[in-house]
């Protein structure tokens, strides 16, 4: 199980849920300048920008992955605009070849030998921010629940689908449990559908990473995310470890109470497919030249 | 099969196989096989799946490095490398990039390489390789492993290995991984090398004692091997990646 080589005839299928709700629009604790659904959506802009390199061969982009980022706020649907805009699930490469934007910038890096010099970079940009109603979680999860469906009847074999769910905060639309259970009871033959779940909090609570059982876990609500998150299969074990994330046989793919750090390893983690080295976009960034 | 008289002594018997991934054209393989036996070198390097250029970069090292007379020390092949390196980056100016393919020219090309020089002008057969990431030389006698370089068994090979970066920036570290070695040869002597899937499949089977791989390679016909490594990776035994073998079996002269 989880062990499908992913190929152009067998791709996989990342689904991205955010939670865009009014809360989002509010800073981290201890960091005031920065909003959560900011920093969100930076990530990714950059999770979706990792993709793509993953899947270059040097002038190409190969349909390794079809992604889908869906929203849920003051409504629920694809984050996607432009070219891309009222499409659900699509193709790496069409992702690739129709960002909103490519940002220009430069970077100092070694010229091996003693010096530095700066090169030319682009950050693709395919969303933006967005914060604004309330938090209709089981009407997004049943989203994602169509569209897992329609894809898997055209992809019944081959690496199973990952759903990297980001939320700030309970449901506003009823017990998300029954529909999160129902995702993850659908799949391919190389195995169950993978719900992974990041809690991100405003308060300083002390944060909870990849749980094994939830008897550590504070309330109902922490609880409820944790019912509805798979266990991290071996291969990403290997990619949280290689990020210094302790994981351990048994983790669930859930975060309750996640700060920035959080975040950006949630995704990494949760993108590392099949022990893909994950890209290292946090030690990439950019110096203003 | 070929056969090349070396000396009075010495004869070569080679075979090669060079099969790409299943479900994949053979224009998509990124392994590389280069043969020289004028000069006696032998190499197979295998171009990094998420690198820019790989193909390209493979086939450059591994051609380039046999008809070259040196690099068997670290020294010269560092130089070696650092030139190769430039032209393949000089070969990318002018091309109109879009930003995904020119984010990955930014970080370079990478590949595995090894390289082995038979020395058999005299009574003495001897050979002497180099080699960085998981391509691998197998020295065989009797169907059994003399020596393995530059991984010692199949639990070694992981998905990450230092490889040979066609940015000189990187060379200070991944050429402390650079293995060079050396070994004489018998008659009858097979030396195997091989692309990483098919060397750790390959010391598999002389850990498990299962296939007698360079008798194996011998007998069989191109197609049957071809039939017999898509059974192998289909059944998830060899892992599908492209497969790249060379077999040299050292050989008395018959005159």
């Amino acid at each position: 199980m989880y062990s499908a080589q992913i190929t152009r005839a067998n791709p996989t299928c990342i689904i991205l849920l955010i939670d865009q709700s009014g809360s989002m629009g509010d800073p981290f604790s201890g960091d005031s300048a920065r909003k959560k659904s900011d920093f969100v959506a930076e990530v990714v802009n950059h999770t979706l920008h990792d993709l793509v390199i993953r899947c270059t061969k040097t002038e190409e982009v190969r349909n390794y992955y079809h992604v889908s980022v869906i929203g849920y706020g003051r409504s629920v649907g694809s984050c996607f605009s432009g070219e891309l805009g009222g499409r659900p699930i699509v193709p790496i490469a069409h992702v690739a070849d129709y960002p909103l934007q490519v940002k220009s910038s430069y970077k100092r890096v070694s010229d091996g030998g003693g010096g530095w010099v700066e090169i030319p970079v682009r950050y693709p940009v395919w969303i933006h921010p967005a914060a604004d109603g309330k938090t209709p979680m089981c009407e997004a999860l049943t989203r994602v629940q169509e569209i897992l469906r329609g894809w898997l009847l055209e992809h019944p074999r081959g690496f199973p689908p990952t759903v990297l769910h980001l939320t700030d905060g309970e449901s506003s639309d009823g017990d998300p449990n029954e529909i999160g259970r129902q995702i993850m009871s659908l799949g391919t033959d190389d195995g169950t559908v993978l719900l992974f779940n990041c809690h991100i909090s405003t308060r300083r609570s002390a944060k909870i990473e990849y749980p094994t059982e939830e008897t550590s876990l504070p309330d109902g609500f922490a609880r409820t995310l944790f019912d509805i998150s798979s266990r991290l299969p071996t291969n990403f074990l290997a990619a949280a470890a290689q990020l210094g994330v302790n994981a351990l046989e048994g983790s669930r793919g859930f975060v309750f109470n996640g700060d920035p750090s959080s975040i950006v390893q949630f995704y990494e983690i949760g993108t590392s497919l099949t022990g893909m080295t994950p890209y290292r976009w946090m030690d990439d960034r950019t110096e203003p030249a | 099969m070929s056969s090349a008289k070396q000396s009075t002594t010495w004869d070569l018997q080679l075979r090669q196989l060079l099969l790409p991934k299943l479900d994949h054209e053979a224009s998509e393989c990124e392994d590389a096989i280069a043969v020289d036996t004028q000069t006696c070198r032998f190499a197979v390097a295998d171009g990094a799946t998420e690198a820019f250029d790989a193909r390209n970069w493979a086939e450059r090292l591994a051609q380039h490095w046999v008809q070259r007379k040196s690099t068997l020390t670290l020294e010269e092949f560092r130089e070696w490398v650092a030139a190769e390196g430039r032209e393949l980056h000089d070969s990318w100016n002018g091309l109109t990039l879009s930003w995904y393919s020119e984010e990955k020219a930014r970080k370079g090309s990478f590949a595995a390489l090894v390289g082995v020089e038979l020395d058999l002008k005299n009574e003495s057969a001897s050979w002497k390789a180099i080699a960085l990431g998981d391509t691998c030389l197998l020295h065989c006698r009797k169907g059994t492993l003399v020596k393995s370089l530059p991984l010692k068994c199949s639990e070694s090979f992981n998905s990450a290995p230092v490889l040979v970066a066609s940015d000189s920036s990187l060379h200070e570290t991944s050429m402390q991984s650079v293995v060079t070695d050396s070994g004489i040869c018998q008659a009858g002597d097979v030396l195997l090398l091989l692309s990483d899937a098919a060397a750790s499949w390959c010391l598999q089977r002389f850990e498990n004692k299962d296939l007698d791989v360079p008798e194996f390679l011998s007998v069989k016909s191109d197609e049957e091997l071809q039939e017999f490594f898509d059974t192998e990776r289909m059944a998830g035994r060899i892992r599908n990646d492209d497969l790249a073998i060379v077999r040299i079996e050292i050989k008395r002269s018959k005159s």
